[in-house]
Formats: structure tokens, C-alpha cells, sequence
């Protein structure tokens, strides 16, 4: 995967027109690596809904393209849409939206079947998942019956289930409590990493700034702000490069350090806190 | 009392969907009531222009559309002999079966003395009979088989012209034809037979005694029109009343069930409002009010778009098969309107219990 | 999707209930209003089906027993009698007419028997014995238990006391009954001299057929109409059902919209409830026809379980009504079912028309506007 998964090009969404026009994105450019992964940040109506609308293409920009691997999703037409939806976005919402007559295996078997495989491969594939992320005695139950961490495990199953290379979140830490808002959080820390999927999260809550790659704030419908996130090889703390109280380089890359006392131990023993991989090991969730 | 409305109006579409279950109830009721008194009209029609006070019967024999009625040998000449009696009409009629264009066709021959009565009341086109060949047929069965005047009808067997079309004398059952009398003794192969005399009194003589002499004459029974006709209604509405409450009630039950299913989920959706209510401390028959007044809305108005299409869908069914009659009565109006307000109450009980046992703190669970 | 559709109807139950309960309501009247009138056709012809008789001899061109007359000049009887393969004929006199049980009056067909006569009678006497002579009469059974008419008391047909020397089984209708007396007590009170009514044959045992047999009465002898009995009988059920034809087609096109709207408002109301949950497949990549077959399912499934009920419903009101009432039967016919069926599978997708229109224009975007 050698090119970015997602481009958004100069991006703009209009509504309505002539005096009641509102722009509620514009000009938007991002890139988004396989891997990595995107907050999007800001206050209430900056846009950040438009915008996650018309990266899963459920909104057409009014100006601009989208383009996932190559494919310019956002001049598609209609028609070819649902089968985008299906194979190439993996959607997770604030507000879980299981449908509530099925059991959580069916949740997540009804989209791979949706995608074309039959009732016991989908059935199969959704077991796997859901075992997987420690629901392996909560198949059968209904969602009024799962607590909402459970929720959003199956629904972060059913955004896997068909593999798609771009996961789009949507506050999805907003109805759960800490802990579980944790544990939800280093989930999708892990689906980035370790099966290379981009994830582009849009959220109120700062504690995913911990997970993130990279954090962009928009307002008024408009990126203000970048934000790449770091990590202190001493104190292992997220930190925000651009804000970085202290940086140094030492053979050629540059690291980022929370606090002047955690740069001078770096700078005292680099070799001690330099480590063949950089990702956030928490506890399995 | 505005919650109510303001829930109603704001849920536009789903207040035409109450409205319509109401309205299709009443209606369906209001068509079936409408029928019914259609065709009670048609069947006391004849009675309704007979000549006379009474009618004198076969013995035994209360119906004019029911039994074949006999009377003695004699009897028109007894009846006249009878003090206060000036005029007794004879009549001799049958049921016959005739078939057009493949289909058959019930018809109540008459037969009658143009210059006395009991005939036809009403000739829109042509005649009465002058010959023995000659009848009279109801201009809508005319019309359902394209039979016009001059055109020659067979009766077991015999040829005869139509020489008029008379309005008034049919039913979706079956429909009058009249001839001469003496065309009918031939016809039905009985010189002499008389079936019915319609007979009438001196002004101001009182009617019961005549009545209570004429039926102690042998073999014959006197009847008032009205007594008569009842006889007659009350046959038919023993054929028809079964299937006919049957489906009132079906049609009840349609009208509570839509009203109930959409003032049930408009409630259940508008959960949060009324849980905030009452958390804020309305009681419970405030909230019973806003339920009820919804129904009463819906009911009201579905009650009126009920009546309306009832007399359009009448007027409809009346343009495509003449042969019906129904008529949309005040009293049923009144009572159908009433019953779709009961049902409309009944609708509403489900959700008003759904509402009395609303706990306020669910408002504050997410 | 198909798995969605059941859970989807099985979760809400309440909107199944209605909606199932009012097409069932809907099926329901049009099955038993083809029931009742099927009954009646039956019943109808039980007294030309069982009396005994293979021709019916008629008046010329008069082909009905019920709401007719017929009138045969007296010695047609015999001259029937002498055609070839008539083995018997027996003449009936019939009239419509009135019978007086106690305080109560019947409409009844009075049958007037020649002594000893092998066709035409009650086929199956409930209690008491055959007419003997004059001045007796058999009636229903029914008529008689309902007016507490017993064997030995007297009934008054055509303006005489008749002693009930037999109940008869099976001579009852909703309207009226059949009753027997004497042919000459028939004769004398009608006064109708020596005609008859009806002359029934029955045909010689061998190669021919009743129709053959038939034909050549009609050749043979002047100024009659002969008919098997099949045909006979089967002109009879075509009384009630060309009489009957435009009403019960009105009831069922009125049963017919009734379901019709109550499918088409439930379905409506169903996906309505459900309208952010086909938003929520439809963002995640469900086509528009994946979501229609949902709809059409759920449509289908509440009207068939609708059908099946009704058609069982009826079939048990026609096993239970007989016992209640006076002889208001039910028959479920074959030809009726498969036209409810195919009516509830118009209602079906008919009903399914709106919502498909709502989900093809429903925006996935909404996912996100919250509820």
C-alpha cells in the first residue's frame, strides 16, 4: 500500500443557494495514509459531520474530489455507490445504530452478506470478529441487551467484517464511559496498526488525541489548525509536535518531548529509550 | 388541550392516517346501513302506491313478496259485499324466473285491471297494457338487458310486447312486470285465481273492525299495508341480518385498530414529551385529556370524511348497477358518527395506560 | 434481509398485531360472505338432489323449482310414463305458501304427494312415519323444534289442520322449508283442478342416459321442458348466484380495499418507525432493492399469515355455525380461496408500493442528524 488511501482535494460542501447559502466546508485538502490515524476536531457546526458524510460518500461535495486508492468515489455514480459503501468504508457512530431486531451475529453477518457472501460464511467471518473482541458469549443477544462498550465492539465488527481500507468514526467514544472509552479507543488503535487500515475519527473527545496520528482541527469549515501527534520516548505521553515543549534530533529524526527535564534524560542515554517500534501497547481490550 | 393539537398538526401525516381509519370504518358502516335501507325501500315500494287500506290475503299468507297467496273462489265478490267496503282491487301475481343473456332473472309478475289499479305507478315511456300480449316491464331491468319498447319478451312459453317501462318497481333481487289480469289467468293456466285484493273503505270509517270481519271470511286474512310491509321487511331482514352484523362489526373493529395503532405509536414516540409532563408535575388525567382529545380530533373528522365518501361511493355504486338503491339515512348519519366516536375512545385507551404507567425519570435516561 | 424482515415483525409486535388482525378481518369477510352464499346454493338444491328423481318434468321453458311456478294439464303424467325408458313418473303438485306451526308462520315450499309415491318425498325422516292418507303432513324437523311442534300435533298448511304424522331431516334454509302433504288434500284446497306441477321420472335401468331419456320426454310429449337432474339442480344454484353476483362483488371489492388500506397504513406506519435503521443499512451499503425486498417480505409474510387464519377461521365457522343456527350453512370453496389468494397478494404489494417509494428517497446522510 504504497499510496495514500484517502485524498480529499479542495473539498467544498454548499446548502441551499443565492442568500440562504451555507458553506459548511471549504476547501478542504487532506491526505490519509493506510495505518494512520485522523482526528478531526472542532466546535459544534464547523462542518465536521459534512465532511465525515462526504469521505463515506453519503454526501456528493459540491466542489473538489474524494478519491479512496485511486478512485474518485465522490463523481461516482449513484448506482455504484452502495457497493463502495459496502467494500471500502467501515462506519462507527456515536450512537452504535445496531438494528435492534437482530442479535449482534446478525448485526455483523448482515453486512458481509449484504456484500455478496452467503448466510454461513457471513455467519462464520461475524463469529470470528466478535470472539475476537471478547464477545464470544454475547452473539445471540439483541443489542437492548449489550452494555454500550459491547455496542460499539460489535459495531466496530460490523464496520470490519468486509474489509474495508478506510474506517470512518463518529464521536464514538461519546456515549460510553472512561474506561470503556478507553478500551474502545486502543481497539481502533489496534485495527489502524496492526491490519493497516486508515481510521478517521471525528470527535469532541480529547482523550482520543492519545491514539491519534495526526489531530486537524476544523472551523468554520475550514482546517485552522494541524496538529501530528508524538510520543516522548521517555515518559511515553502523546505529545503535540507543534506544541512540543522540547524537540531534538538525533540521527536524523526528530523527537518530541513533553517537558525540558524528559529531553535532557533522552539526550543523557538515547540508546536506553529508543525502541524498534513506536506504537501504544495498552492493555488488550 | 393545545399539546393536543400541536402534536396532532405537527404530525401531519399522521393525523390523515387516523383520520382515515375512522372514516373508512364509518363509511364501510354507513354503505351497509345504506344498502340495507335501500333496499327495504324497494321491497315495501309496491305496497307504498297500492290503492286501498288493506289487503286481503290467502289465509295463513302475511307477506306479499314471500308465499304464493291463494284466495277462494268468490272472494273479491264477499269482500265487496262487506259494509264500508267501496272497492276491492284484485290482483294476481306469481314469482317467475326469467333468463336474459344467459342470466337469471327473478321477476314478480303482476297481473292487473289497468282500470282499477294495483298496476304500475309510474310509466316513464309508453303505456299500460290494452291486450293480452302486452306488458309492462321496469325500465332499469330494460335498460341491464337492452330491451326497449316494442321488443317481444317470452313467458313460460307465450310471446308478449313491451309496451311500457315503469321506474320504482325494482330491487337488485328481483324487478315487477305487469300485464292484464286476464293475461296472467291464461298465463298461469288458472281462470279465476285471484292472489291479493287491495281493498279500500269509506272515508273516515274506522279500519280495524273492517279489518277483524274481512279476516274471519273464510280462507282469507286482512291486513293493513303497514302490517304487510313490515311482514315483508321483517323477512328479508331475517336473510340479511346475520351477514350484515357481521360485518359492522368487522368494520368496528378496522376503525378502532388504525385509530388505536396511530395514536399508540404517536404516543409512544412522543414519550419524552409527556414524561417531561410529568415530571414537571402535570397529573395524570391532564395527560389522559391531550390522548383523548386526539382521538375525539381524529374521530371527528374522520367521522365527517366518513359520511361524505359514504354518499359519494353511493352515488357511484347506484350510477354503475341502477338496480341498487341506497340510501344514506340521517338516524344511521347520527348513529354511524357516534360509533365512530366510541370507537375512536376505545383506540385511545391503550395509550392512555401506556401513559399512566410513564415514569418521569426515564426523560432523564439517555 | 430476509431474516431482518421476520425479526423486524416479530419484534414489533403490536403494529403485526393490527395489521395481521385486520386483513385477517378484511380476508375474513370476503371468505365467509362466499361461504354463506355457496351455503345457500347447496341448500338449495337438496330437495332436487335427493328426492329420488333423474328428469324433471317441467312446464314448457320453466326450468326452476324455487321462486317459479309450473303448471302440467292433468294425464301428463301418464303420457311421460309411456316414453320409452321411463321406468316411473310420479307427479307432485308445489306451491310457495305458508305453514302454521303453533303461533309461528313458515315460508314453505308445500309438496303435495300421489299416495305411495316412490319420488319426490322426504329422504330421511327423523322421526314419526310416511304420509298414509290425507289430512296429515311432514315437516321439517327443524321448523318443528323451533315452534315445539311434535309428531301427533296439528299445523295448518294452505288453510287446513293437519296432523304431523313425520319430521323430516334435511328440508330447511335459512329461508324457508319443505313440507308434504296428500296430493288430493293439495287439490282440493288449491283448487287447481287435475293440473300438476311437476312430474318426476325416474329412468329405466340399462344403456341410456338420463339426457337421452330426457330429450326424447321433451320430442315426445307436448308443452314440456325435461331436464336431468344434474342440469335441473344446477339451474337452480344459478338462481342465487346470478341473483347474488353484483352484491357479493361489491362486499368483496369493500373487504378487498379495507385490507388493502389496512396493509398499505401498517407496512407504511412500520417503516416509518424504522426509517433511521434503513438509513443506517443504507450508509452502510445497502442497495435500495436489498431494503425493498425487506418491505415487500414483511408485506407479504403479515398478509399470508392474515390469509391462513381467515381461510381457518372460516372453515371452522363453518363447522360450528350449522350446530348454532337454523340452517345457515357455510361452505368454503376452492374457487373462493384461490380468489382471496390471489386478492391478498395484490393487497401484499400494493401495500409495499408507498414505503418502497420512502426508502428509495431516503438520504443515508441522515444517519447522522441524530433521532
Amino acid at each position: 500500500m504504497s499510496s495514500s488511501t484517502l485524498e480529499v482535494t479542495h473539498v467544498t460542501r454548499r446548502y441551499g443557494a443565492g442568500a440562504t447559502e451555507v458553506v459548511a466546508v471549504r476547501d478542504v485538502s487532506m491526505t490519509v495514509a493506510p495505518g494512520e490515524i485522523v482526528l478531526i476536531m472542532g466546535p459544534s457546526g464547523s462542518g465536521k459531520t459534512t465532511l465525515l458524510s462526504m469521505l463515506g460518500a453519503l454526501l456528493r461535495p459540491s466542489g473538489g474530489t474524494i478519491s479512496l486508492n485511486g478512485t474518485p468515489i465522490s463523481e461516482l455514480p449513484e448506482g455504484r455507490l452502495p457497493k463502495v459503501r459496502l467494500h471500502k468504508f467501515g462506519f462507527v457512530f456515536q450512537d452504535f445504530n445496531l438494528l435492534s431486531s437482530l442479535s449482534a451475529l446478525e448485526n455483523v453477518a448482515i453486512v458481509a452478506q449484504l456484500a455478496g457472501a452467503g448466510p454461513r460464511r457471513a455467519r462464520e467471518r461475524a463469529r470470528d470478529l466478535l470472539i475476537e473482541f471478547g464477545l464470544g458469549d454475547r452473539l445471540a443477544f439483541l443489542p437492548e441487551k449489550l452494555s454500550g462498550g459491547e455496542k460499539q465492539r460489535v459495531a466496530i465488527a460490523r464496520a470490519l467484517v468486509n474489509e474495508p481500507p478506510l474506517i470512518l468514526a463518529d464521536e464514538p467514544t461519546a456515549n460510553l464511559d472512561s474506561k470503556i472509552g478507553h478500551e474502545i479507543m486502543r481497539l481502533l488503535r489496534r485495527v489502524a496498526k496492526e491490519q493497516g487500515r486508515s481510521v478517521v475519527i471525528v470527535s469532541h473527545d480529547q482523550r482520543i488525541k492519545e491514539i491519534a496520528d495526526r489531530v486537524l482541527w476544523l472551523e468554520d469549515g475550514q482546517f485552522k489548525e494541524m496538529v501530528t501527534m508524538a510520543e516522548d520516548p521517555v515518559c511515553k505521553m502523546a505529545v503535540e509536535r507543534e506544541k512540543a515543549a522540547d524537540r531534538l534530533e538525533h540521527a536524523g529524526v526528530t523527537y518530541y518531548f513533553c517537558s525540558r527535564g524528559c529531553r535532557k534524560e533522552f539526550e543523557a542515554d538515547p540508546a536506553r529509550y529508543l525502541l524498534p517500534e513506536r506504537t501504544l501497547q495498552g492493555a488488550s481490550v | 388541550m393545545s399539546l393536543a393539537f400541536h402534536n396532532l398538526l405537527k404530525e401531519r401525516l399522521r393525523f390523515v392516517l387516523s383520520i382515515a381509519g375512522v372514516a373508512l370504518a364509518v363509511m364501510l358502516i354507513l354503505i351497509l346501513k345504506a344498502f340495507l335501507a335501500g333496499m327495504n325501500r324497494q321491497i315495501t315500494s309496491y305496497l307504498d302506491h297500492a290503492p286501498g287500506s288493506f289487503v286481503v290475503a290467502q289465509q295463513g299468507v302475511g307477506n306479499l313478496l314471500g308465499a304464493t297467496s291463494i284466495l277462494p273462489l268468490g272472494a273479491q265478490a264477499s269482500v265487496e259485499a262487506e259494509p264500508g267496503v267501496t272497492e276491492a282491487v284484485p290482483i294476481l301475481s306469481q314469482f317467475l324466473i326469467l333468463e336474459f343473456h344467459e342470466k337469471k332473472q327473478p321477476v314478480y309478475l303482476v297481473g292487473y285491471l289497468p282500470e282499477s289499479g294495483g298496476g304500475p305507478w309510474r310509466i316513464t315511456e309508453g303505456r299500460a297494457p290494452d291486450a293480452d300480449d302486452e306488458v309492462v316491464f321496469d325500465q332499469v331491468l330494460a335498460r341491464r338487458h337492452d330491451i326497449a319498447l316494442g321488443d317481444h319478451l317470452e313467458i313460460l312459453g307465450d310471446d308478449f310486447t313491451v309496451v311500457g317501462l315503469s321506474e320504482g318497481t325494482t330491487s337488485w333481487m328481483t324487478s315487477f312486470v305487469f300485464l292484464r289480469l286476464s293475461a296472467a289467468e291464461r298465463l298461469l293456466r288458472a281462470p279465476g285465481l285471484r292472489s291479493f285484493l287491495l281493498v279500500s273503505v269509506e272515508e273516515g270509517t274506522p279500519l280495524e273492525p273492517i279489518r277483524a270481519r274481512l279476516s274471519g271470511l273464510p280462507g282469507m286474512d286482512a291486513l293493513l299495508l303497514e302490517e304487510m310491509k313490515a311482514n315483508d321487511l321483517r323477512l328479508f331482514a331475517r336473510i340479511f341480518s346475520a351477514p350484515l352484523r357481521l360485518m359492522v362489526g368487522i368494520a368496528f373493529l378496522i376503525g378502532v385498530m388504525v385509530v388505536g395503532m396511530v395514536i399508540y405509536t404517536a404516543t409512544v414516540e412522543r414519550q419524552r414529551e409527556y414524561g417531561v409532563l410529568k415530571a414537571v408535575g402535570a397529573p395524570n388525567h391532564v395527560l389522559y385529556q391531550v390522548v383523548g382529545v386526539q382521538a375525539l380530533l381524529a374521530s371527528a373528522s374522520g367521522a365527517l370524511l366518513g359520511v361524505l365518501l359514504a354518499y359519494a361511493a353511493g352515488q357511484l355504486i347506484m350510477a354503475v348497477r341502477p338496480q341498487f338503491l341506497l340510501s344514506v339515512e340521517a338516524s344511521d348519519i347520527l348513529r354511524a358518527v357516534g360509533l365512530g366516536i366510541v370507537m375512536a375512545l376505545i383506540a385511545a385507551l391503550v395509550p392512555a395506560r401506556l401513559l399512566a404507567r410513564l415514569e418521569p425519570a426515564a426523560v432523564f435516561r439517555r | 434481509m430476509n431474516r431482518l424482515a421476520i425479526r423486524n415483525l416479530v419484534q414489533s409486535k403490536r403494529v403485526v398485531l393490527i395489521s395481521v388482525g385486520g386483513v385477517t378481518l378484511a380476508l375474513l369477510l370476503m371468505l365467509t360472505l362466499d361461504a354463506i352464499f355457496t351455503g345457500v346454493e347447496r341448500q338449495i338444491t337438496a330437495y332436487v338432489d335427493f328426492s329420488g328423481a333423474d328428469i324433471w318434468v317441467s312446464q314448457e321453458s320453466v326450468r326452476n323449482l324455487h321462486m317459479t311456478t309450473s303448471s302440467l294439464p292433468a294425464g301428463v303424467a301418464e303420457r311421460v310414463g309411456e316414453v320409452g325408458g321411463v321406468a316411473e313418473a310420479v307427479p307432485i303438485l308445489y306451491l310457495s305458501n305458508m305453514i302454521v306451526t303453533g303461533e309461528d308462520r313458515h315460508l314453505a315450499y308445500v309438496i303435495g304427494l300421489p299416495p305411495d309415491a316412490s319420488m319426490g318425498g322426504p329422504w330421511r325422516l327423523a322421526e314419526g312415519r310416511p304420509l298414509s292418507g290425507s289430512g296429515q303432513a311432514i315437516i321439517d324437523r327443524s321448523v318443528a323444534e323451533g315452534s315445539g311442534t311434535s309428531v301427533g300435533d296439528e299445523v295448518e298448511i294452505l288453510g287446513r289442520a293437519l296432523e304431523v304424522v313425520g319430521l323430516a331431516e334435511g328440508t330447511a334454509s335459512l329461508v324457508n322449508s319443505v313440507a308434504f302433504i296428500a296430493a288430493e288434500d293439495f287439490a282440493q284446497l288449491r283448487g287447481g283442478g287435475e293440473a300438476v306441477s311437476f312430474v318426476l321420472v325416474r329412468v329405466a335401468v340399462g344403456a341410456e342416459t338420463a339426457s337421452e331419456v330426457a330429450a326424447r320426454i321433451e320430442t315426445e310429449v307436448e308443452g314440456v321442458t325435461a331436464l336431468p337432474r344434474a342440469e335441473f339442480a344446477a339451474e337452480e344454484r344459478r338462481v342465487v348466484r346470478d341473483m347474488s353476483t353484483d352484491v357479493v362483488t361489491i362486499m368483496n371489492l369493500v373487504g378487498f380495499l379495507i385490507g388493502l388500506a389496512v396493509m398499505a397504513l401498517s407496512v407504511y406506519v412500520a417503516t416509518l418507525s424504522r426509517r433511521s435503521e434503513f438509513g443506517v443499512l443504507k450508509a452502510l451499503g445497502a442497495k435500495t432493492s436489498d431494503l425493498n425486498r425487506v418491505v415487500i417480505l414483511q408485506s407479504l409474510l403479515s398478509v399470508g399469515i392474515g390469509f391462513v387464519l381467515a381461510a381457518a377461521l372460516t372453515f371452522a365457522l363453518s363447522m360450528i355455525i350449522p350446530s348454532l343456527s337454523a340452517n345457515l350453512t357455510l361452505r368454503l370453496s376452492a374457487a373462493s380461496l384461490l380468489k382471496v389468494a390471489a386478492a391478498s397478494v395484490v393487497i401484499a404489494g400494493a401495500a409495499a408500493l408507498m414505503p418502497v417509494r420512502q426508502i428509495a428517497r431516503l438520504d443515508p446522510a441522515m444517519v447522522f442528524r441524530g433521532k
